[in-house]
């Protein structure tokens, strides 16, 4: 654990935080378990750098796949379930794809994302996707300009998905339901408030 | 056969440190032993395989007046030879040991079950028991080894060998594929560390294997079948018709002062346009040819499959008479004492791994194309340039472990070993043969293990060389110009790379040579998982194969540098030379036998022998089988399946087989 230091000057405190990192900040369970969620390998990575060469969103952003897949090895379960970047994964699978030590890394953030919902450190948006899809079937609702595109192209308005047959609704409904996805959404965000 | 007598069996069961007495009472296995049918001794020692371990074994021989002895301890591989010794040093026949393995069958596989691992171990010295009282005294049998070996390869490691057999006094054939001598070394400009020229250090070795007057030089010949044993290898070489003559084949023609002196006025002549392989295909050859000008033998080659027999090149060499369009194969026999395996390698197809586009992008080449393009006596007279364009390359990315340390299926597991170094020479190549010119190593660690690679290593990044720790995810190509897009992370900066560059070269992997596979199998040796050749054993025996009197030289055991290679070729051809040199080896005498009265004559046996020892014979007017105890290595398939128990197994007889079965099976109550 990080020692704690008083300066009594919190931006001064913030730039000499003790960046140290202890080896009771690891916890081997966080790896064991995250490759039983995610079905790979992830203690075999020899840290190449291949996924992040891969990775379409790392020219764009702070998402490193490498830093995460480095946390995964270590069991570096707090930094690696709150760093906001774990929800930058566009889930392309180029990584897996190419990783020379045939580890999914793809997978490998997903069961991190899952083991983080668990603690219900889940962004804002995925919440409001999850809402999205239980009142409409769509991750992307259909809109106007959508509607209009689609009628310029000769097709219906509304695709033959639930936009198309409200009734099926429903049935999705049913399902978020099950596992209790909507209220989770719900009441996280309305603690967020 | 010694007076039967009754079975004495002395047990002594090994702690080997803790090996074995970390997860197996000894004390427990010891007693165990003592209650055991015909056992008179048991004891226990901390080495069983050291001096005084193997002394106690001899000493408990005579004080006890036992008849075999039994060690439980590790792998008959590893120490079965060791206890023999000891066994006939107490005045036993050697054969009259046997071994429980109780560490690598036991010990080391259930380390964390005391009790079933010691449970187990005494099954194991029971079984053995029950074989030890069985054993027959065995009497080896020695034969003749011929005054001659075989090496197959030519290249660095396959000139050495012979080079050293030959200098030993051994007639010595050396065997290689392609019409030269040379090998991959030969196609190389420079060797790290040192960046001799690698052509100036190999050819007046080439010269000296043409000159040594014990080494029998056959290129462009291959090996087609090979019969016996260590001592009496009967090998058949298939020689390829090569078209020209030497000016030997050509006396022998009745051709006076005939045959090739390498003028190279056929090839002028030649009107048939080929790539030249040596150079992979980046240089024209004509259908006569040869590789380069250093050749050895210095003799033409003609392509039979590209041929169109116009007869131009006949006319043109005149009354040499060397060149004859009506040439075939030719199948010679050869008998040797011990051969030494030198295939080497070929690079992985690396355009396997797509994302990097080799094949696909012009300017992404491999190392050793890399090498004939720097090479001053490579097709651009060592200008390097972008094959795209002809231009001088100014940036040029070196991607390193580029398929090998690939557990992806498509690449390679293991580490090639020597890519890092000459990759590291190929940036100080560029940087000294290209004013400005920047080469990016692009690795994920640099495996600079050999002596003085280190300081190689300082010295290029001295020199300006850019590493850049990451692996390279893919390349694109600039469509317009053709520059490449290298795609990697930088690790240590921990931001994604976008690199354009004039020229890629991928330090491909290397797997064994196209052919190696069906030498390996003709010469018995087997291959580890990677798919190289298997050593005898990894640390001990590495020049040293299962086949009694077949050695491994070089880069076909695994992936090693020029240092290791030439070292290794030195230490097979020493090993080869022992059993030739002492002029007969001893062979395990675990040869079937047949019971002449049992044996009905009817030679099912025969065709089952997969060694061909097996033949019908007419004795006293019947038919019965013989077998031939050199060439037979106890397999046990006729015996096992002869209908009328006529074969006897030496050292595996039906009897030491039931009896092990039955101690296994009743437990100890007998």
């Amino acid at each position: 654990m990080a020692r704690e230091k008083d300066y009594g000057n919190p931006s001064l405190e913030a730039k000499l935080k003790d960046r140290y990192y202890y080896s009771d900040d690891t916890n081997r369970d966080f790896t064991k378990e995250v490759e039983k969620i995610g079905r790979t390998i992830a203690h075999m990575c020899y840290q190449c750098g291949t996924c992040t060469g891969s990775c379409p969103s790392a020219p764009r952003s702070s998402y490193r796949i490498r830093l995460f897949m480095r946390r995964a090895v270590l069991g570096l379960e707090e930094e690696a379930l709150t760093d906001p970047d774990l929800w930058l994964c566009t889930t392309c699978y180029s990584c897996t794809d190419r990783c020379p030590r045939d580890i999914a890394p793809t997978d490998v953030i997903m069961a991190m994302r899952n083991l983080a919902a668990r603690r219900d450190i889940v962004p804002r948006n995925f919440l409001k996707t999850v809402q999205a899809i239980y009142t409409t079937g769509h991750g992307v609702p259909n809109n106007d300009v959508n509607r209009a595109a689609r009628v310029k192209l000769g097709m219906d308005a509304e695709p033959p998905t639930t936009c198309g047959f409200p009734e099926y609704i429903e049935g999705i409904k049913a399902i978020i339901d099950h596992y209790g996805l909507k209220d989770r959404a719900d009441k996280i965000l309305s603690e967020g408030e | 056969m010694a007076e039967k007598k009754e079975a004495r069996i002395g047990v002594f069961v090994c702690h080997c440190g803790t090996n074995i007495a970390g997860s197996i009472d000894i004390e427990a296995v010891k007693e165990y032993a003592r209650t055991l049918p015909n056992v008179v001794h048991a004891d226990d020692y901390q080495y069983v395989c050291s001096t005084p371990g193997q002394t106690m074994i001899a000493d408990a021989i005579k004080e006890h007046d036992l008849t075999g002895t039994v060690v439980a301890a590790c792998s008959p591989r590893l120490h079965e030879p060791t206890f023999r010794m000891a066994t006939k040093v107490g005045g036993l026949n050697p054969f009259r040991f046997e071994m429980a393995n109780i560490r690598e069958q036991n010990s080391w596989v259930h380390m964390h079950d005391r009790e079933g691992a010691t449970g187990k171990a005494k099954d194991a010295v029971r079984i053995a028991v029950a074989k030890a009282s069985l054993l027959e005294d065995l009497i080896p049998k020695s034969v003749p080894v011929e005054h001659a070996a075989m090496v197959v390869g030519g290249g660095v490691a396959g000139m050495q060998a012979a080079l050293d057999l030959g200098n030993a006094g051994i007639k010595t054939y050396l065997i290689e594929r392609s019409p030269t001598i040379g090998g991959r070394m030969s196609q190389l400009d420079k060797t790290f560390p040192t960046l001799d020229c690698s052509q100036c250090i190999l050819t007046p070795k080439m010269v000296d294997v043409g000159r040594n007057e014990n080494i029998e030089l056959m290129t462009y010949t291959e090996v087609e079948e090979v019969e016996g044993y260590i001592g009496n290898f009967e090998i058949t070489l298939r020689k390829k018709a090569r078209g020209v003559l030497t000016p030997e084949e050509a006396e022998a023609r009745g051709i006076v002062g005939g045959g090739c002196n390498g003028c190279g006025d056929c090839v002028d002549v030649c009107p048939v346009i080929k790539g030249n392989e040596f150079e992979f295909e980046m240089a024209p050859r004509k259908a006569i040819y040869i590789y380069h000008p250093q050749v050895v033998p210095n003799l033409y080659t003609l392509d039979f499959n590209t041929c169109i027999k116009c007869g131009l090149c006949v006319e043109a060499c005149g009354d040499k008479k060397a060149i004859d369009l009506e040439m075939v194969d030719e199948l010679i026999k050869v008998k040797v004492g011990t051969a030494i395996l030198a295939t080497g390698y070929d690079l992985f197809p690396i355009e396997n791994k797509t994302e990097w586009g080799y094949k696909k992008y012009e300017n992404v080449i491999t190392g050793l194309e890399f090498e004939r393009l720097i090479c001053a006596s490579g097709p651009t007279g060592g200008h390097l340039v972008r094959p795209s364009d002809g231009e001088t390359p100014k940036k040029v990315a070196f991607v390193l472990c580029a398929g090998s340390r690939d557990n992806t299926g498509v690449g390679k597991p293991y580490c090639s070993r020597f890519c890092c170094m000459y990759s590291l020479k190929h940036a100080h190549q560029i940087i000294e043969k290209i004013p400005g010119a920047q080469p990016y190593l692009l690795y994920m660690d640099i495996r600079s293990f050999g002596k003085m690679y280190e300081e190689f290593y300082y010295r290029i990044q001295d020199e300006g060389a850019k590493f850049i720790r990451g692996r390279v995810a893919n390349i694109l190509e600039d469509p317009v110009t053709k520059n490449l897009h290298v795609f990697t992370e930088d690790t240590l900066l921990q931001r994604p790379i976008d690199l354009e560059v004039d020229l890629v070269v991928l330090a491909s992997a290397v797997q064994p040579t196209a052919g190696a596979d069906a030498v390996r199998k003709l010469f018995g040796v087997s291959c580890s998982q990677d798919g190289w050749m298997l050593e005898a054993h990894p640390k001990l025996n590495p020049c040293g194969t299962t086949t009694a009197g077949v050695f491994l030289a070089g880069v076909c055991q695994g992936p090693k540098d020029i240092p290791d290679t030439v070292a290794q070729a030195e230490g097979a051809a020493s090993a080869a030379s022992i059993p030739i040199h002492r002029g007969e080896v001893e062979l395990e005498p675990y040869f079937a036998q047949c019971i002449e009265e049992k044996c009905a004559g009817c030679g099912m046996c025969v065709n089952l022998c997969p060694y061909s020892a097996l033949a019908l014979v007419e004795k006293d007017g019947k038919k019965v089988m013989e077998v031939t105890e050199a060439k037979c290595k106890g397999c046990g398939t006729c015996g096992g399946f002869c209908p009328g128990g006529a074969i006897h197994m030496q050292h595996f007889t039906t009897p030491q087989i039931v009896a092990q079965i039955d101690a296994f099976l009743l437990g100890g109550e007998q």
